[in-house]
Formats: C-alpha cells, structure tokens, sequence
C-alpha cells in the first residue's frame, strides 16, 4: 500500500491554482518537487500538509483519507526554507514543543530530543538562543523539530536554499543519513521541494516537475533528466544528463552510455552505475572530422530544431542517445544544419561531470 | 548656499518647536510652589480623583487589550465577508471628536433599546463610573487594535503553520506561538491603552457626566478647577497626568530592553 495517495487534488486560491494532481509516494521514498518559480511547488506542500482547503480530489495517507483533516490531526511535519523557529524558545524548546502534545513524561521528551540531536549533531546547543545560531544550526534544528514527533511524511520546502554552498552541502549528508536511519525505523517519507538540482542528485529517488499548477512529469531521478517526455521539462532541465556504467578509472573515467563510451576527467569507481552532464553549449559540430582536443567525438544525426530567442537547441540522436546542443543561426547556416543531417559532435571529457 | 539655508531654516523649526513644548511641560511644573503642589495632592478631591483615574483605566485598558487581541487577530489572520467595513468602522473614532463620539454613546446608551435593555439588566452605564470606563474603551480601543493588528501582522503565518503541523490546534497555536511573539506590540498597546484612557476627556465628560467626587477623574478635575478658577488643582491634576503618563512610556521602554526584539 502506498503511504501517500494524492488523487485529482484541485486547489484554488484566487489568482492560483493547483490542478488536478496525482502523485503516490511509497514508504521510503524521498521525492524532490522541482519546477519554476511559482509553478505551485509550495503550494501543493502545504496542502498536503493541509494548510489549504481542497476544492476536489482526495489526499490518502497510509490508507486513510486525510482530505478533509486538520493539520494537526495528519502526522505531518513541515520544515521551511526560512527555518521558522519560535523565536521566544530555546533550542531544546523548540525541537521539544511537538514533543510535549505527545508525551508529558520529562524523561521520554528529554531522550527524544537528544537522540534526534545527536543525529543532526546539535546535542551541544540546546540552551542557545535561537536568535544566535548560524543558519545551518537554525536549519538543522527545524529539522530536528519536524522528526521528533516521527511524522508519516516529512516536507521540505527549499530547505537549504537560504544556506551558503558548504553548509549546504554538509548539510546534506547529515539529512541524508538522519532521514535514512529515520526511514528504517519508522517507515515514513520525504517530500522535497527544491530549485537545486544538487539535491535531487544527492538525497531523491523520485522526481515530480511542476509547471502552472500541473504534474508535467513524475519518475525516477533518471526517467527526469535522462528521458524528458516533454519540451518543457527538457528545456527546464536545459543540461544534458545521461546514465551510464563506469568502465575504467585511471588518469580519465570511460563510462559505458548505451552504445557509446563518454570520457570525463571526474574520478568514479569501476563497475558503478553514474549520471553525467553535458552542458549543451558545450558541445561542438563539426560536418567533418579534424584533429581536435576533445576526448569524445562521436558520430550523430539532427532530429530536431527548434528556435529559442536568438539560439537553436538541436535535439541530436548519437546512436540512440539523446543530446541537446545550442548553437548561434550563423553557425547553423555555415554548416548547413538541417533536420536529418549527419554531422559530429565533440566535447572536451572536462566538460563532462559527474553528478550522482 | 540655498540649501544650507533650508538646513538652518529646517532645523531652527525643530529647535523652536521643542523649546516651546519643553517651556509649556516646564510652566506646568514650576509655576507652582512645591508645598502647594503637594497641599492640593492631598486634599480629598485630588485622591478621590486620582484613584478613580487609575482604577478606571485600569479596567479600561484590560477590556481594550482583551478586545483588541480579538479583533486583531480576526483582521490579521481571516478573511470575511465586510472586512475593509469593519476596519473602516473601527478607525472611525480616531478621527471623531471626542465630544462627539460621548455624544452618541450618550445618546445610545440612554433611551434606546440597547440603553433600556442594558438599563433593566441593573447595568447604568449614564452618569456612572461605569459610563467612565465605557467612554475610554471606546476612545482608546481603535489605537490599541490597529497596534495589536499591526504586531500580528508582523508574524509570518507559517510560525503557525508549523506549530499546527506538530499537533496544536488553532487556539493552543495562538496561545502558544501567535500571543508570546507579539509580546512587544502587545506591551506596546496596553501602555497607548492606558494613556489614552486616563487621558480621556470629551467622551467621558458626556458620557459620565463629570459629577464632582462622583465621576471625577483627572482629566475632570483639571476641567472643573479650572472653570472655578482654582489654578493649583488644576495645575496639579495636570502633573499627575504628565507623570502617570512618562512612568507608562518609561516601563514600556524598560520591559522593551529587557525583553529584546522578538526576531528568528
């Protein structure tokens, strides 16, 4: 049974609307909503957090329908981008203040809220102002709020949006084993709204992408950004991301991509499955083959153009693979790119990375 | 040039205006002798006054603060049908004359249905000390909402939002998160409460009748003083306002220190 059934939702809030979502969410599973900015991502997190009346559809958790629920009735916790801490409570006292509609015994409180803060490594910050913690400590503690009451699902809404490069990073990894040792035990689910494709590839397994209100697309992180089923989510996604096998990993790693074999100078262990990106500007056409630097020159086909501001986005078929490339109409015109013609694509292996 | 002549010119307006305002606080103290200052503190009258000024304003601004939160909170979090009408109406006595606004509480509290009602419940509200508190309810509570209103405002719903999804209902959320993070605009609005209605004058003198030793309050005794030409009462009534009121704004600012701005 999934944990979170979402049928036919239809939320309307005056200028927005949220339309006709479906989505299921597994035990376990950890979801990342992506999509533009006020494409209605927050929104449906908070209406599964039941903070919006519904106008149809229903919401099914762990076989209940919660549609018509408060939110303080559902079992789910919300951690936002901005932290939301009660200011006039102490660390210990925020991460506690769900605890205490649970339990009145001082005991257990006090043993939940330092077991969920040794995990988010917070156990030494208890009695701090929270007026007086570093972003990634204030984070660290909604989280630590959030899962003390082990919610069925955990939603995240740009958690570390607000949080320089580093302490996003680590922060990250401690989610990531937090939520992990979290899910083993209790079963429970994320769903993770966030504009940072770094994220998806650290922490989800499923992806949903939302455009004005609507689901355009739901999967695998490699459904998403390796088999786009739209022009729009292609284009979001914009770089080129493919799935392939780590062959070998010396001085450059050769991953097997379908039919071809990608170079890229980013190290990665023989034999594991990786996701790789292209940007498309990185990639050049040539009508023949010359002597070049790049690593990967690989025979392709033009399938399609399409015409975006003042640039051409080629869709390319590289023996099976699907490629994006950009390039100027000049160029287009010199090499006599039309639909159907043959020609090369070359990219440097240091423009290819790694990403999970 | 020009410009450094509008400074001066500016400045020079501030400086006049504050030299006039601090002359006329000045006057009030010192134009008195001390010991009759306090001979007029201690008659009957002045602690009859005084008394009922505080009791009054008292009860007054616990009604306000208890009615505004109501009333803020409603405006601040909920959407209702003749909303924008409410908030007009609620303003409307800060652009009322006082006089005018005791009138109509008069008037409504008299010989109406409201009035004969209350009137037969044993509830007096004419001419009574309860009429009193009636008028500086009503003068005071407009500010006190739009600073409770203000301060609500101020607070991101999703503080509450938060606390509803770890299990408190919509009234613990509000005792437990919404009322302890506008502390300040709450404390903020018991001292305006409080001032405005130990200062009320228009309403509660026709409200309340302003009967010697009877409906007497501070500003009544500075009125009546006055028309008997009995300067030094009213002289000293006008003190002890000036006093009450500095030792409200002060206990503001000290509470305020101590407890911080109320920030995330």
């Amino acid at each position: 049974m999934a944990l979170l059934e979402v049928k036919n939702l239809s939320i309307d809030l005056g200028e927005f609307h949220l339309r006709n979502i479906s989505l299921t969410v597994e035990k376990k599973d950890y979801l990342a909503v992506i999509g533009p900015t006020g494409s209605g991502k927050s929104v449906l997190l908070e209406a599964i957090a039941g903070f919006y009346p519904t106008k149809a559809g229903r919401i099914i958790l762990d076989g209940r329908d919660i549609t018509t629920l408060p939110p303080e009735k559902r079992g789910i916790s919300i951690v936002y981008q901005d932290f939301m801490l009660f200011p006039h409570l102490n660390v210990f006292d925020n991460i506690a203040f769900g605890l205490r509609k649970i339990t009145s015994s001082k005991v257990e409180i006090e043993r939940e809220v330092k077991t969920i803060a040794e995990k988010l490594h917070i156990d030494h910050i208890f009695h701090r102002k929270v007026s007086t913690l570093s972003g990634g400590e204030k984070q660290r503690v909604a989280i630590a709020r959030a899962l003390v009451v082990r919610p069925r699902i955990l939603l995240m809404d740009e958690p570390f949006s607000a949080l320089d490069e580093k302490t996003r990073e680590n922060l990250r990894a401690i989610v990531k084993k937090a939520v992990r040792e979290y899910d083993t035990i209790h079963d429970t689910a994320v769903v993770h709204v966030t504009h940072d494709f770094e994220d998806v590839f650290a922490l989800a397994n499923k992806v949903v992408v939302m455009n004005a209100g609507k689901v355009v697309q739901i999967g695998t992180v490699e459904d998403i950004f390796c088999k786009p089923t739209s022009d729009f989510v292609a284009d979001f996604v914009g770089t080129n991301f493919v799935r392939g096998k780590v062959l070998e990993s010396s001085d450059i790693t050769a991953v097997r991509v379908g039919n071809v074999v990608i170079y890229t100078t980013d190290v990665a262990k023989p034999g594991i499955e990786v996701t790789l990106s292209i940007r498309p500007e990185a990639i050049i056409l040539a009508r023949e083959l010359g002597e070049s630097s790049a690593q990967n020159i690989l025979p392709a086909r033009v399938m399609k153009i399409r015409k975006r501001g003042h640039l051409l986005w080629l869709i390319l078929d590289v023996d099976g693979l699907m490629l994006r490339a950009v390039i100027t109409p000049n160029a287009a015109e010199l090499l006599g790119i039309k639909e159907g013609v043959k020609l090369y694509t070359m990219f440097k292996a240091s423009n290819v990375r790694v990403v999970g | 040039m020009e410009r450094l002549n509008f400074r001066i010119l500016t400045i020079s307006v501030a400086f006049l205006f504050t030299f006039f305002l601090f002359a006329t606080i000045a006057t009030l103290f010192f134009l008195q002798k001390p010991n009759e200052i306090i001979k007029a503190l201690k008659s009957d009258e002045m602690i009859f006054s005084l008394k009922l000024s505080l009791l009054t304003a008292f009860l007054s601004t616990i009604l306000v603060i208890l009615t505004g939160i109501l009333i803020g909170y409603a405006l601040s979090r909920f959407d209702f049908p003749g909303k924008s009408i409410v908030k007009s109406i609620l303003d409307l006595p800060m652009a009322f004359p006082e006089l005018v606004l005791g009138l109509a509480l008069l008037l409504l509290f008299g010989s109406t249905p409201i009035g004969n009602a209350l009137s037969n419940l044993g509830i007096r509200i004419v001419f009574t000390k309860l009429g009193i508190v009636v008028a500086q309810f009503f003068t005071a509570l407009p500010y006190a909402v739009r600073e409770i209103y203000a301060a609500f405002e101020e607070i991101n719903p999703r503080y509450e939002l938060v606390a509803r999804s770890l299990g408190y209902t919509e009234f613990e959320t509000f005792r437990k998160v919404t009322l302890p993070m506008a502390k300040n605009g709450l404390l903020a609005s018991t001292v305006i409460s409080f001032a405005r209605s130990i200062g009320a004058f228009g309403a509660v003198l026709i409200l309340a009748g302003g009967n010697y030793m009877n409906t007497e309050v501070l500003p009544i005794t500075l009125y009546l003083n006055i028309s008997y030409g009995n300067v030094g009462m009213a002289i000293t009534s006008g003190i002890v306002l000036v006093v009450i009121s500095f030792a409200a704004i002060l206990s503001l600012e000290k509470l305020g220190e101590r407890n911080g701005p109320v920030r995330s």
